[in-house]
């Protein structure tokens, strides 16, 4: 009994290190997105169409040029996607949990192996919107507080 | 305890004098506390110093460590998995389900591999020490032992005191692996996570500092096992009712001390970092 507990623990060890690496499905070929911002999209999230899963995403990498993260989706191959569909990162959650979502567009032609999904869409930053939104940078609100008298610093903003 | 069983004897004066019942009891207490004292010290220095045992010392590692394992595992996968589904209900109530990964490996790591895995030995280890011990006492073994100028406390003591410091904190290991994977078969057999992702987020998530002080709290524990089996069993009295007093003690004490040093250390560790 104690060499099986052992061997479990060993086997999950291997698995749980191995998946830090990329692991693909035999069989499943791979396109590229490119996005302005990958949030907190990660190496293994989920791939889907219309909510269903159809892949993972195997890797992020910055392109150094252009600056953009270039997450290659690794695509069940019984799935051909249009080439204007267009891939959009969405949040499964407020705090985190990102995963590519592909909209299949219209068009005749599928993207091959290997190519690119020219419509993206990054992911939106949530607590970007939210401060945004409490504190706004410039627009009528910050001009309304600057009429207020100064001693903001010391007293929570008005806003709150 | 010891205090316990003064109590009870002067049972009948307490309820004429109150007073001198607690007078007593806290005598008995202190006692304890200073006896138990001088026998760690013995204990640990028996485990220290040289001649070893090192056939005893083989067969305790093998009895506390090994034997161990099953109890163990089975207590830390049904830990994780009763866990993660706990977490992803309460991380539910404010859409956070997506934490749970992080939160049952913090949980398990710090806090539950050690403490549960302690309690196992507890029931396990510390009874079966206690047992062994108080019998080899009822039986004059020891006194015997004495005769023919070998230290019970270095063919004892000194190897199950070694044996539950070195072994506790590798059960905890395995406890750890096994918790995480238990939460990981339900997020991913029942609540549909992605395996990948919920093994990514817990080895981003996880600091070093979280098991190894989850492993320095379990050696700690070890030693209380192994101190609460030896102790009382060493301390027998009474044939076979007192081997099976001695028994029960060294459970329940050790359970109560490991709780409370998990509380003491847990402040300590927190305040640390």
């Amino acid at each position: 009994m104690g060499v099986v507990v052992l061997a479990l623990a060993a086997g999950f060890l291997t698995y749980s290190l191995s998946v830090g690496g990329v692991h693909m499905k035999r069989g499943n070929y791979e396109i590229n997105a490119k996005f302005g911002e990958a949030g907190s999209l990660a190496p293994g999230a989920a791939v889907s169409v219309a909510g269903v899963k159809v892949g993972t995403v195997s890797q992020i990498t910055l392109e150094p040029k252009t600056f953009l993260a270039v997450a290659k989706l690794s695509i069940d191959p019984t799935v051909k996607l249009p080439s204007d569909s267009t891939a959009k990162i969405t949040s499964d959650s407020l705090l985190g949990g990102a995963h590519v979502s592909i909209a299949p567009g219209a068009a005749m032609d599928d993207i091959k192996p290997g190519g690119q999904i020219e419509n993206t869409q990054g992911a939106v930053d949530i607590f970007g919107l939210i401060g945004s939104v409490i504190r706004p940078q410039g627009g009528s609100d910050a001009a309304a507080s600057s009429d207020a008298p100064a001693p903001d610093a010391s007293q929570p903003a008005a806003s709150y | 305890m010891a205090a316990a069983e003064a109590t009870r004897q002067v049972a009948p004066r307490s309820l004429a004098n109150p007073v001198r019942a607690l007078g007593r009891s806290t005598l008995a207490a202190v006692r304890m506390v200073g006896s138990v004292g001088v026998f760690a010290v013995r204990g640990v220095a028996a485990a220290l110093t040289s001649p070893w045992f090192l056939g005893q010392l083989w067969r305790q590692f093998v009895a506390i460590g090994f034997f161990s394992l099953p109890v163990v595992g089975l207590t830390a996968i049904f830990t994780g998995a009763a866990l993660a589904l706990n977490i992803f209900t309460g991380g539910g109530r404010f859409n956070a389900e997506q934490v749970m990964p992080q939160i049952v490996a913090l949980g398990i790591t710090r806090e539950l591999g050690p403490v549960l895995a302690a309690l196992m030995l507890a029931g396990r280890v510390s009874a079966a020490i206690a047992a062994e011990i108080g019998a080899m006492r009822a039986t004059e073994q020891i006194d015997a032992m004495r005769t023919l100028s070998t230290d019970p406390f270095r063919y004892l003591v000194g190897p199950r005191l070694l044996a539950g410091v070195l072994m506790t904190p590798l059960l905890t290991a395995v406890a750890d692996t096994i918790g995480v994977a238990g939460g990981w078969l339900v997020a991913t057999r029942v609540l549909d996570f992605s395996s990948a992702v919920y093994i990514r987020n817990t080895i981003d998530f996880l600091q070093s500092w979280d098991i190894v002080s989850g492993l320095i709290k379990a050696a700690v524990f070890g030693f209380i096992v192994a101190l609460m089996g030896c102790y009382h069993g060493y301390n027998a009295k009474g044939g076979a009712r007192g081997v099976g007093r001695a028994t029960t003690h060294a459970v329940v004490s050790s359970a109560i001390l490991i709780f409370g040093s998990d509380y003491l250390l847990t402040t300590l560790f927190t305040h640390a970092s």
